[in-house]
């Protein structure tokens, strides 16, 4: 049915706009993963690889910063693939950062992959144990592996996998490599779902104490049920500039910021 | 003494970092911790930017920013 709208003159209607496509469409038999980390390790050339042709471009309210999505079929079963900004962090200090964070922590994701450069593996380390905080289930593809294997560098995957407690896939994405066990891992992973990370960070005896207390005082915060409260804890004590996002009562956004 | 400070070709040792700011994040977030090694390749007193080697990466910093980082020199 064509709406005149006020818009448009005399004789031309147009169509009644679309519903922007929100991500908790999502079907029963189908599955929405986001691909996060740093800038240049190779995120848009994995994802280009298993999304190939059906990409399109998105724009998000609320944020100028792009995510792209795509969709890789696996055995019969789409996968939806959100590439996220380039972040070296989860804080709020940059527009892209909050566009992940908000994302990863508010959208009905089934799995979160972070995609780490394999010749610079120290580097995405970092961001590793930010994403492991977000207690979402996640695994970590590796990428350009052949490269860390030129700089005579060999990752020892497994040992990798058994400390941090996540599934970690090396994949040589321009050659193809690893990607036939990339695509089989993440609808495993979807399907059957981890609680969390087998991993948490240990802050040390100064600062683990005040963590856990803060945790526990947020219990009684009404906070949005999907974000994690030692995440929320580990923020206010990192003095995150824009956490009240996630709180919803004003007195006790209030009490939030007394506490620093 | 402070990054700012050492030469090129030298390397040195993080002692501490001033981690305040956007900046003081982000150089965390870079890896610019405490007991990390970092190489001096290039830094004019008076011109931005220094370019140091850290984590095989080389990553050019302002004095500013490199005012933050406090190091000792190990050789």
């Amino acid at each position: 049915m064509n709406n005149p709208c006020s818009g448009c003159p005399g004789s031309i209607s147009c169509l009644p706009t679309e519903e922007e496509p929100t991500e908790n469409q999502s079907i029963a038999d189908s599955y929405t993963v986001a691909f996060a980390g740093q800038p240049n390790v190779g995120k848009s050339t994995l994802f280009n690889a298993l999304t190939g042709v059906r990409q399109f471009v998105a724009n998000y309210p609320g944020a100028t910063v792009e995510k792209r999505s795509g969709i890789a079929m696996v055995s019969g079963v789409p996968l939806t693939i959100v590439d996220l900004p380039g972040t070296y962090s989860l804080t709020s200090y940059s527009l892209e950062e909050k566009v992940a964070v908000d994302f990863l922590l508010k959208q009905p994701i089934d799995l979160i992959v972070q995609v780490a450069d394999a010749s610079n593996l120290i580097r995405s380390l970092y961001l590793t144990f930010q994403l492991l905080e977000l207690e979402r289930p996640i695994l970590m593809a590796l990428t350009m592996t052949d490269v860390a294997r030129a700089r005579g560098m060999e990752v020892d995957v497994e040992k990798l996998s058994i400390e941090l407690g996540i599934k970690i896939i090396a994949t040589v994405a321009n050659r193809g490599k690893g990607l036939q066990e990339l695509k089989r891992t993440m609808i495993d992973s979807c399907a059957k779902p981890t609680k969390k990370p087998g991993f948490s960070l240990d802050y040390g005896p100064i600062l683990e104490p005040v963590i856990q207390k803060t945790t526990e005082e947020l219990a009684t915060v009404d906070i949005s049920p999907s974000i994690p409260l030692r995440w929320m804890a580990i923020k206010i004590w990192e003095d995150d500039p824009d956490l009240d996002r996630f709180i919803h009562s004003s007195q006790q956004k209030r009490r939030i910021h007394a506490q620093r | 003494m402070e990054l700012e400070k050492v030469k090129p070709g030298m390397r040195c040792r993080i002692v501490s970092i001033d981690p305040s700011g956007m900046a003081g994040k982000r150089l965390l977030d870079f890896g610019f911790i405490p007991g990390a090694h970092v190489e001096i390749v290039r830094n004019a007193p008076l011109a931005d930017p220094i370019e140091v080697v850290l984590h095989q990466t080389l990553v050019s910093l302002r004095h500013e920013e490199a005012k933050k980082i406090m190091v000792e020199v190990i050789e």
